[in-house]
């Protein structure tokens, strides 16, 4: 009974959910459009998060790494493709930040311009950095996940070891500032064009790649977590050693939802690179990949859906507060203090409670303890 | 090279200040406490605050800053880290919104920035904790120029550590902390208070990060967000070295600030600090008990 209604709640909310992102443009203009594409790329953070946290138990806090990854591999393509790097009059492109850098006489190509500077050669091909957006981020979490779950190191030493990486690896992009522009990260970007469509920001177009990514994103992830392997999924991270016990490989599923989790991360960041026109280290700041996991935790962790619109309405809200100067610092307030009442007292967050409300909610003739134990 | 070991033993010591009270904590209640950095923070703004209202100097601001961090720990362990036993990755994320709003405390002033009121030391700028005559300059052992301020971290950290040392190993009260950590179901069957203890090493963990934070507050500018750095090299040092374990807790952060200093020397300042976190990672999945553990946590 419960799980009837539950499936048909469930079919609801996200049938409700993806009408109004697809008919959001008929009431939005540019500014908005732009502004809510960005939000559904944080809802796709917060489906990464609920994935790899709520469903296999790892918390994640380098997620970031996966997402500054994806939009870096993109952003040099782009910025390859940007009429300010084909400007100075050589063969090929050159970043400018390269060539304000370079010292006087160094050859004016990307073959010898710094020290590594070859590597961005194959940018200027767009597909290739769309194919490494993807391939370079799945592969550094798949290597990752195998080595740290095949030892078995679990809980929050997984946490510190993804949070040291992340810190790592950001540290290195700003030291590389010849290769990386550093601090100041890759601005100054062309549209994405796909044969003679451009992506233009602002536009419709834009927008449209990024919820139907989302759409397809949320949709698979949901499926894929109803079957087989999902359910294996969840038993690993209720209990890893009784799910051993019974033939799991657990390592297996664990890495694999692992670089699952990473590769949404990693379309996240692509798509806010077309977005957002920019990318920046700061993608890789601790904060940053505490904040999805607040966003995740207080839509509710174990929802992918729950975390999505947690991600998208916190960001909504806070880019109201922002516009009031006063209400900005009151705000971050107002952040802390949710998410430790969230913890307190909502653990399912807000996406579980309202599940919570509706078993109990509809199994109200029957007994109540059966509404309870789902 | 002396001078650069000097260095590191110096960034070493820093690192193990801030570690010692999370050794204790993360050891005895299993709380990852986020909300560390900021008590190394409010530790910094104490100093600060002691200078301008009172006129008092470094020294008297260690007890000062002590105290308060301990009162405000062990509020926090009332209020939030209390009703969250047993569930490690939440307290983590409960805990960073408390850093948060400890945070934004400084930086509103504590709220009386909307009403337009100001509290001299406090605020989003960035503030400076002068350091003593004694402690400024330099001086000369076996040919080696050492700074009189390094030498002085390097020695307050043998004093808190020998001090820490002695309270969980030789006190009534550091043997039921120790029983705690090795296994807190039988510490409570065995008649020990728990929850007591746990609220008083809360506060004392908490207390040690005031220290630091005074400490800090000589080198570093002091700004609201300046705790967030230190929580993380903390937490490295306390996982790689050992669930509870104050000697792991030792040779990790001497080890790492070694590491630190030499690199550094070589190098720069940043591919130091990622040196040391590629080194902490290699660490724990090397040795995902940490160097020093116990068996059993």
């Amino acid at each position: 009974m419960v799980s009837q209604l539950d499936r048909r709640a469930t079919f609801a909310a996200y049938a409700i959910f993806l009408v109004l992102v697809a008919a959001a443009p008929l009431v939005l203009d540019g500014f908005w459009l732009n502004r809510l594409a960005k939000y559904l790329v944080y809802g796709m953070l917060g489906i990464a998060v609920a994935m790899c946290w709520g469903y296999a138990g790892i918390l994640n806090l380098g997620q970031g790494l996966f997402f500054g990854l994806g939009a870096y591999m993109l952003a040099m393509s782009l910025k390859m493709a940007s009429p300010s790097s084909l400007q100075h009059g050589g063969q090929g492109p050159v970043p400018d930040f390269m060539l304000s850098n370079a010292e006087p006489g160094a050859v004016v190509d990307l073959c010898c311009i710094n020290q590594g500077s070859f590597l961005w050669l194959p940018f200027r091909y767009q597909w290739f950095g769309i194919l490494m957006g993807v391939v370079l981020p799945v592969l550094v979490a798949f290597v990752l996940g195998a080595v740290v779950f095949r030892k078995r190191i679990a809980g929050v030493f997984v946490s510190i070891i993804t949070l040291a990486l992340v810190l790592l690896v950001r540290l290195l992009l700003v030291d590389a500032q010849p290769l990386t522009n550093g601090f100041n990260g890759l601005s100054d970007l062309a549209w994405l064009r796909a044969g003679a469509l451009e992506f233009d920001p602002y536009g419709t177009s834009t927008y449209y790649l990024i919820a139907g990514v989302l759409a397809v994103v949320l949709v698979g992830a949901r499926l894929l977590l109803a079957t087989r392997a999902g359910l294996i999924l969840r038993a690993t991270s209720g209990d890893p050693q009784r799910a051993r016990y019974l033939g799991f490989d657990v390592a297996h599923y664990q890495t694999f939802f692992f670089a699952l989790s990473a590769g949404i991360a990693a379309l996240a960041g692509m798509l806010y690179v077309v977005v957002a026109e920019f990318a920046s280290p700061t993608f890789m700041d601790l904060a940053f990949s505490i904040t999805m996991v607040v966003w995740a935790a207080v839509g509710g962790r174990a929802s992918l859906l729950g975390a999505c619109v947690g991600a998208i309405l916190i960001n909504m809200l806070e880019a109201t507060a922002s516009e009031t100067q006063s209400l900005v610092e009151a705000w971050r307030v107002i952040v802390g203090l949710t998410f430790v009442l969230v913890v307190l007292y909502l653990p399912k967050g807000i996406g579980g409670w309202v599940h919570d409300m509706l078993a109990r909610w509809s199994s109200r003739p029957a007994p109540r303890e059966l509404g309870n134990a789902r | 090279m002396l001078d650069v070991l000097l260095i590191g033993l110096s960034v070493g010591s820093i690192l193990l200040l801030a570690a010692l009270g999370l050794v204790i904590i993360y050891g005895a209640m299993g709380v990852v406490n986020m909300a560390h950095g900021e008590m190394i923070m409010v530790g910094a703004y104490a100093a600060v605050m002691t200078q301008i209202w009172l006129g008092w100097g470094l020294y008297a601001a260690i007890p000062i800053a002590f105290v308060l961090t301990a009162l405000l720990g062990f509020l926090i362990e009332r209020c939030v880290v209390r009703r969250l036993y047993g569930r490690l990755g939440d307290t983590l994320l409960a805990t960073w919104g408390v850093a948060i709003l400890v945070q934004q405390f400084v930086r509103l002033e504590g709220g009386l920035a909307f009403f337009g009121i100001h509290i001299e030391g406090l605020g989003p700028g960035l503030q400076n904790m002068p350091v003593p005559t004694e402690l400024q300059g330099a001086f000369q052992i076996a040919g080696t120029s050492i700074n009189a301020y390094r030498a002085f971290i390097v020695a307050s950290t043998i004093v808190l550590t020998l001090a820490t040392w002695l309270l969980l190993y030789r006190t009534r009260i550091g043997m039921q902390v120790r029983a705690i950590i090795r296994n807190p179901r039988m510490a409570a069957a065995c008649g020990i208070d728990v929850e007591r203890v746990n609220a008083l090493t809360f506060a004392f963990g908490a207390g040690l990060a005031g220290i630091t934070g005074v400490l800090v507050a000589g080198f570093k500018t002091v700004s609201p967000d300046m705790g967030t750095a230190l929580v993380v090299d903390s937490f490295l040092v306390v996982v790689a070295g050992g669930v509870g374990s104050l000697l792991g807790a030792v040779v990790t952060a001497i080890g790492l600030g070694e590491v630190n200093g030499v690199v550094a020397a070589v190098t720069n300042d940043i591919v130091a600090r990622a040196a040391v976190f590629g080194l902490v990672i290699l660490l724990i999945v090397v040795r995902p008990q940490g160097l020093f553990s116990f068996k059993g946590r």
